[in-house]
């Protein structure tokens, strides 16, 4: 026997108590988890290189005002911009379907090809969605995901807009963050909206990420005290503020967190110190036979931090095992898609564990540090 | 008899302070007890036994007075170092024999020996050893709820000798056990200071137990008494 096995036999020694802890701790992990990624997925796009160079430009009172067509004039005229587009978000409802899991946006076609760069045409051509105004371009998860070909058609039900679309599929692009969207002509929204004054947002792409601060600022700038002030910001800035409309995800997964942790440590703090108060003789006599206060401690706590680690180590790679077999994107209609469990989630959990761990060890570590071996000795067990 | 006593006690005393009221536990005890003697130490319930016993043992400390073990101040040593010096030179065995009972007799009997510089081979020598003086040798991997209780205060007379120190000290080893298995205590506990050399102090009720001894002392109210 050395050490180790000491400490392995003692944390063992209780069967229930074990699986109650490293269970416990186990399911908290992988609900914790589960949040952070779920967190993660709404509110932080994946970084693109090219989602860096894109700004958006929306009206200040908020999202759902629509800005007058008119600032483009002005907006082209900004240094550093190097394409600017209309980008007005549709919101239809997809053929039968009561919830769409993805986005439709009217766009000027032309503008729009010095956008979003980094999308390829992978079927189809985008010249002849350019050409058509009465056609799209899909993103290749969607056309997909509804087994839709070129050429098909795709209808959509206006929900704001009084109005719906019934759009020939002319190209298809992939390679972008999200390669799910819908893009139309913006002027069937002109049209259809009394010859177009106005749209949703202006999307752009600067020259370089250098420049994208200045940018943002000569636009806000350039329509102060107008009937329509804009804010400009970056896409991902854009992205996140656009779904804080779901609801504050941040801080509802943070307080749901914290609940999953604060019950946590009741449960290993509770056995670790009930497990300890059982030991209590037992810990005298090893004071008597010589084991010194910190090999004591250092005892205790590497029994909670076992128990605590093993919990965590289960729960934390079965998560990420278990989300990354699961096929969300099909189970939740798209509205989840990559749902990744990373590296920095799980350390950050398997974090959360360790300083449970210590902190369940704590308080019987002391006590036991305290405790003088006659009093030790006189505990009834 | 030696010259040099291995345990010397002088005007020692130990007071509880509970509340305003001082509850005195030892009250100027002076003794000295020599190698190999085999003391029993007897007196009424609350005469200060056990407290007297802890102090020479190194595990609780007096109000008063001093307590030399071969010569070693006790009292002046640290924490840290008190529990090294009990650990080499202190042999531990109690009434309710205070085993751990995930490990087994080999484990229990090792324990001590974790503290040690020894490697695992030497380790199980002396463990093996220890185990042999007290006839439990072939009970080695029994954990304690497998043996009975004269079986359970053997391994823990093994787990005292197992250190090979100078001084053992037993409070009331048998009082737990019937008459045939506090003979077999006793008996290797007479073997320890007869043929081992060690030095064994005992508390008991007992005098047939006490009779095993080389010597008695009496405690009443925190006094020797005889
Ligand atoms: N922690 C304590 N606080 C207050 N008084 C104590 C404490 N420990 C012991 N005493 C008192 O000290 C006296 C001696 O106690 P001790 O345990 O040494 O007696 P003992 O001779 O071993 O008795 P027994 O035969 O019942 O074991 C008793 O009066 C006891 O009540
Ligand atoms: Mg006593």
């Amino acid at each position: 026997m050395n050490i180790l096995t000491f400490i392995a036999k003692n944390a063992l020694r209780n069967r229930r108590r074990v699986i109650l802890t490293v269970s416990s701790v186990a399911v908290s992990c992988g609900v914790l988890v589960t949040l952070q990624t779920l967190q993660r997925e709404l509110t932080i796009p994946p970084e693109s290189e090219a989602a860096s160079l894109r700004v958006i430009a929306r009206n200040k009172v908020s999202i759902a005002q629509p800005l007058p067509a008119r600032q483009l004039g002005v907006i082209e005229r900004i240094p550093g911009i190097v394409a600017v587009s209309p980008f007005t978000y549709f919101g239809g409802l997809y053929a039968e379907e009561k919830a769409t899991g993805f986005a439709q946006f009217g766009v000027d076609p032309e503008r729009f090809r010095g956008i979003m760069v980094e999308g390829r045409v992978v079927q189809g051509a985008y010249d002849d969605w350019v050409a058509d105004r009465n056609s799209c371009m899909v993103g290749a998860d969607t056309l997909d995901r509804y087994k839709l070909r070129v050429g098909d058609h795709m209808r959509f039900t206006g929900t704001f807009y009084p109005m719906d679309l019934d759009l020939r599929i002319a190209a298809v692009f992939q390679g972008t963050v999200d390669d799910r969207g819908v893009f139309f002509h913006h002027k069937l929204l002109d049209d259809a909206m009394d010859n177009g004054g106005a749209v949703g947002t202006w999307y752009m792409r600067v020259e370089s990420a250098a420049v994208a601060p200045q940018v943002i600022a000569a636009i806000d700038r350039a329509f102060e005290n107008s009937s329509a002030e804009v804010r400009a910001e970056t896409e991902r800035a854009f992205q996140m503020s656009f779904m804080s409309m779901l609801g504050d995800v941040k801080s509802l997964t943070l307080s749901v967190s914290s609940v999953v942790v604060f019950t946590l440590m009741l449960v290993t703090v509770s056995t670790m110190s009930m497990a300890i108060r059982e030991r209590f003789r037992e810990l005298a006599v090893l004071k008597a036979l010589g084991f010194r206060r910190h090999e004591l401690f250092s005892f205790i706590l590497a029994e909670s931090f076992g128990l605590a680690g093993a919990g965590a180590v289960l729960g934390i790679f079965g998560t990420w095992i278990f989300w990354s077999t699961v096929n969300l994107q099909k189970l939740t209609a798209g509205f989840l898609v990559y749902f990744e469990v990373t590296p920095r989630i799980m350390a950050m959990a398997g974090i959360v564990a360790a300083v449970l761990g210590i902190v369940s060890a704590m308080g019987p570590a002391l006590a036991v540090a305290r405790m003088s071996v006659v009093d030790g000795l006189k505990t009834i067990d | 008899m030696a010259a040099e006593p291995i345990v010397q006690v002088r005007e020692l005393s130990k007071i509880y302070r509970q509340g305003d009221l001082d509850v005195v536990a030892l009250n100027g005890v002076s003794i000295d007890i020599f190698p190999r003697e085999f003391v029993a130490l007897m007196g009424p319930s609350g005469s200060g036994k056990s407290t007297l016993l802890h102090i020479v043992a190194g595990i609780d400390r007096a109000t008063r007075g001093t307590v030399l073990v071969q010569g070693i101040d006790v009292a002046g040593l640290n924490e840290s170092q008190l529990a090294e010096w009990r650990n080499q030179n202190v042999g531990f065995v109690f009434q309710t024999f205070n085993l751990i009972p995930v490990l087994t007799a080999r484990e229990n009997v090792e324990l001590p020996l974790l503290l040690t510089r020894l490697n695992g081979s030497e380790r199980r020598r002396q463990v093996e050893t220890a185990l042999q003086l007290v006839g439990l040798a072939d009970r080695m991997h029994h954990r304690p709820d497998q043996l009975s209780g004269g079986q359970q205060q053997r391994v823990a007379i093994a787990r005292a000798l197992v250190t090979d120190p100078a001084l053992v000290v037993a409070d009331e080893p048998t009082g737990n056990l019937d008459a045939k298995s506090a003979a077999d205590v006793l008996s290797i506990l007479q073997a320890l200071s007869r043929d081992s050399g060690k030095t064994v102090i005992m508390v008991t009720h007992d005098p047939k137990a006490a009779a095993y001894g080389t010597r008695s002392l009496h405690l009443e109210k925190g006094e020797i008494v005889a």
